[in-house]
């Protein structure tokens, strides 16, 4: 056994260790306490100096050395790798006997030696039927080659959340996972990306996974890829409580909205729009019904004049297009494909909206399955949404909720569930963080963030604001109900991962006539 | 200025009553007149000509005669095949017409290390250039639009004219969820004029590098739910297209060989009797007189099984009234005593068994073994015979005896 070092005092989750010499401890280090046929898995979660010199001695041998003495004057130390050590403060995440993993409800031997982590001592930890790739086993800095998969059904249903401050990785870290979910066909995931970074449109994308013709549904509001669907929604698909908690109208305008939508029925929105009046015009105020429609002009981008007709401006939102879309994306979601819809160039309010639009749908026909039995054989539906707290931020959820609230709090029951990435943890209200029992945690430099993810955490990670601060680009610690311990994982960069697994033509065998 | 007819979904050969095959073929018949009356320098028929492959020599004669007419006129007729005039395996009547020189199907082309190589059919009055892909199988028709190679086709000058018969997904409307599609980037950009067919509604979109996509629609009717929509109002016909260098304008050209009556009837509460009494009331106010009618009954009836309301009784009123043809859509019609039971199976016999294990103890029989679990596969192999096609060249009297003997098989009904 490779020593690196030696129990030598603490208490239950905050056990010293004193390095020996010669080894380099970093800080997340996995580190194995061997008793008989049972393990305990180690995590170095801080380090200190210690020494045998008292404190004055240290102090004086260091100014003789500054002063000209010591080295230069043949001035050394007696014995130092015995006087002068690291001290590890580590606690036990895991015991393992017998192969079985177990919390850890005792302290290790006293002076008991550790040695480092081997893959093979992590054989519990199996790859599921329905895996999630997140990257592979890291123990500091130190990579494996140990893949660490997430079981797909119950991450996905119980929510994910993926705190990061920018440039941490997150959109690769996002990349890897549906990479893998693009080789089964039981995961529908709707990827609301407002950066178009995910299909790969100018670079490296999902649609160089080999099964992405079948699996992959790209809707874009710029002119689409071949294969690539114009991201338009009919107008008559929106309903008045997609915009609950997404858009903001005053007590007199919902009630415009309700009435028109009472009276019009689907065309409401036509008719705001083309200034139609009411059966009973004295329901609402004239000024009422024109700020109605200014503000439903600038969400959708669609103005009507009676010289030019309807004139659009987004795109996006259509009167005479786009009429199926929101099924045709629920029913790809329903056939366990990955749908991207680049939001990119649209505004925040038309993404946010359609992504109500389509989410509601998504949760009508799962409640329906469930009360007719037919949830079962369904595929489990995840929503990817960037910038979380724009819809399940306190303050957004103060206004009113919305359905992506609804999908956090009830998701689960429905198989559905969301995926939430954000740069900002302690906006999101805690009976939402707590749902999410997923949380890939990426290096974060802000300590109050790091602290809303420590307390919601599905592990303790009270000790660990440091280890987070200090994670590089890519190393990532996975917490979640769903894995034994608090995983440390080293997510590949997506070109990196892909490259010897891209999509081959296939078009070989295809006669014309 | 030239000027072509932009043709689809004639289906003929879809209606079996000899008053429908008349006014199908007679639909047909008209919109070749008002191409040739309208001067017309050609004929796109954007597929399903024919609602089989292999029609009705009657109705192939009839279609025949008609194309030659304008033919012979000098106005060539350009087809793609539709979904439902191809077959995969055998010979179409499509391709019997080409042979003839009747209609010139576009779209020939090869694939080339991978990519599908589209050739343009150039009109030599006109010197539009027509390209496009047919129906096939949805499958391997998707996998001709993936290897496409538009950037040639793009490339190309000239007055250009894409026609094809598959649904495009972002004009699909709501009632059109279902229709298999592929996404509009798989057309290649810039053509003039794109000529689609299948979806049975009259459509016209103006997009981004695509300034006419449009579906005519059907010219007459296939099945209750065009006959519905006629009915209810919607126009059925063709356009005729203006151009030059450009489209210079569009105007459809409304094909009408009958009127229609239609009526919507909510059973809802309602005895047997008094849906029979309404529908009488109703129908003997109403002018029927050489006309399609349309009735569609939905709703739970109060009591009574739906086959209470005598709808044999109404049918003869209706013709008796002079009508063209009566349609009765009663498939929303339910009652309380057999309300509607959703079950799930791996097959169409499975399905069917479940369904009359849920229903066979609502009936109310002298013979309990009818309502135990031997009457639910007395009934499963009962509707398995009498779902027997008739056998080629087998006359109707053989037909039905045969089926009679086997029903009595199934029955332990001695023959005598």
């Amino acid at each position: 056994m490779e020593v690196v070092g030696s129990v030598i005092g603490g208490s239950i989750g905050k056990i010293f260790l004193r390095q020996r010499s010669g080894e380099r401890i970093e800080l997340g280090d996995l580190l194995v306490c061997e008793e008989g046929d049972s393990l305990v898995i180690m995590q170095v979660y801080d380090l200190e100096y210690g020494s045998q010199i008292p404190d004055g001695n240290i102090e004086m041998i260091a100014g003789l050395r500054l002063e000209g003495y010591g080295e230069r004057s043949d001035l050394t130390l007696m014995d130092p790798a015995l006087r002068h050590y690291v001290i590890a403060h580590v606690k036990a995440v895991l015991r393992v006997e017998g192969g079985v993993p177990k919390t850890p409800k005792s302290l290790p031997n006293f002076l008991s030696s550790l040695r480092r982590i081997k893959p093979e001592d992590l054989s519990f930890l199996t790859k599921p039927a329905n895996p999630i790739y997140v990257g592979d086993l890291r123990s500091g800095s130190k990579v494996f080659k140990f893949p660490i998969y997430l079981d797909g059904p119950e991450v996905l249903t119980h929510h994910v959340i993926i705190p990061a401050t920018t440039g941490r990785g997150k959109s690769n870290l996002v990349k890897v996972m549906l990479w893998s979910l693009m080789d089964q066909d039981n995961f529908g995931v709707l990827v609301l990306d407002s950066h178009d970074e995910y299909y790969g449109r100018h670079g490296k994308g999902l649609k160089d996974h080999p099964n992405a013709e079948d699996r992959l549904v790209y809707y874009t509001s710029a002119k689409p890829p071949p294969g690539g669907y114009n991201l338009i929604v009919n107008v008559e698909s929106i309903k008045p409580y997609h915009f609950d908690g997404i858009v903001e109208f005053t007590e007199a305008q919902s009630d415009a909205i309700y009435l028109y939508h009472n009276e019009f029925e689907e065309k409401w929105i036509e008719n705001i729009l083309k200034g139609e009046k009411l059966e009973d015009e004295s329901k609402i105020k004239p000024v009422t019904i024109a700020v109605t429609q200014r503000r439903l002009e600038h969400i959708l981008g669609i103005r009507h004049t009676t010289e030019k007709g309807f004139e659009y401006y987004t795109n996006v939102f259509s009167i005479d297009k786009g009429g199926s879309t929101v099924n045709d994306i629920v029913d790809a979601l329903e056939n366990g494909k990955i749908v991207i819809l680049d939001t990119s160039r649209i505004p925040d309010a038309a993404e946010l909206l359609i992504g109500a639009i389509i989410v509601s749908e998504v949760f009508r026909r799962y409640q329906n399955y469930k009360y007719t039995g037919e949830l079962e054989d369904k595929p489990v539906i995840s929503i990817v949404i960037e910038e979380a707290p724009r819809v399940i931020g306190a303050d957004v959820l103060a206004r009113g909720d919305n359905i992506y609230g609804t999908v956090a709090r009830e998701g689960r029951k429905f198989k559905v569930g969301l995926m939430a990435v954000t740069q900002l943890t302690t906006v999101i209200p805690s009976t939402i963080l707590a749902n999410m029992n997923t949380k890939i945690i990426l290096g974060n430099e802000m300590a109050a963030e790091r602290q809303a993810i420590i307390n919601f955490a599905p592990q303790d990670l009270s000790e660990d604001s440091q280890t987070i601060a200090s994670l590089d680009k890519g190393e990532a610690i996975i917490s979640s109900n769903f894995t034994k311990f608090a995983i440390p994982v080293k997510i590949p960069l997506f070109e990196e991962y892909i490259k010897d697994k891209t999509s081959k033509n296939s078009n070989a065998n295809i006669t014309y006539f | 200025m030239y000027k072509f007819a932009h043709i689809a979904d004639c289906h003929l050969g879809a209606n079996r009553e000899p008053e429908l095959r008349r006014l199908e073929i007679e639909a047909f018949k008209k919109t070749i007149d008002e191409c040739i009356l309208n001067g017309v320098d050609f004929i796109i028929i954007s597929g399903d000509i024919f609602h089989s492959n292999l029609p009705d020599m009657w109705v192939v004669n009839e279609a025949v005669r008609k194309m030659r007419e304008a033919v012979v006129k000098g106005i060539p007729i350009y087809v793609v095949y539709g979904s439902h005039d191809y077959s995969p395996t055998e010979t179409s009547i499509i391709d019997v017409l080409e042979s003839a020189g009747l209609v010139k199907r576009i779209g020939a082309g090869e694939i080339k290390d991978g990519r599908l190589i589209l050739k343009f059919t150039v009109d030599s009055k006109t010197g539009a250039k027509l390209t496009g892909i047919s129906a096939r199988k949805l499958g391997i028709e998707q996998e001709y639009y993936k290897i496409l190679n538009r950037g040639i086709l793009e490339d190309e000058g000239g007055f250009k004219i894409f026609v094809f018969h598959t649904m495009i997904a972002e004009l699909k409307p709501v009632d059109l969820a279902k229709t298999d599609s592929i996404p509009l980037s798989y057309l290649p950009a810039g053509f003039h004029y794109y000529a689609g067919g299948h979806p049975h509604k009259t459509i016209v979109k103006k997009l981004e590098d695509y300034p006419f996509i449009v579906y005519p629609g059907p010219i007459f009717a296939k099945d209750s739910k065009d006959f519905e929509e006629a009915a209810k109002g919607v126009r059925r016909g063709f356009y005729i297209v203006n151009f030059d260098t450009q489209v210079r304008g569009i105007e459809f050209v409304e094909v009408r060989v009958c009127d229609y009556y239609f009526k919507e009837y909510d059973a809802t509460g309602r005895t047997p009797s008094q849906v029979m009494s309404d529908l009488t009331e109703e129908l003997e106010k109403a002018d029927l007189n050489n006309k399609i009618v349309l009735l569609k009954i939905n709703g739970e009836l109060a009591s009574g099984k739906t086959s209470d309301v005598d709808f044999t009784a109404i049918r003869r009123m209706i013709m008796e009234k002079g009508a063209l043809h009566v349609r009765i859509n009663r498939y929303g019609l339910t009652s309380k005593e057999y309300t509607s039971i959703k079950v799930k199976g791996g097959d169409v016999r499975e399905i069917e068994e479940k369904i009359f294990e849920e229903n066979i103890h609502r009936l109310k029989l002298s013979n309990p073994r009818l309502t135990s679990a031997e009457g639910v596969k007395l009934a499963v192999n009962l509707l398995k015979v009498l779902r027997d096609p008739p056998k080629m060249n087998e006359s109707k009297e053989d037909y039905l005896n045969r089926i009679r003997s086997h029903a009595l098989k199934v029955l332990e009904i001695p023959e005598e």
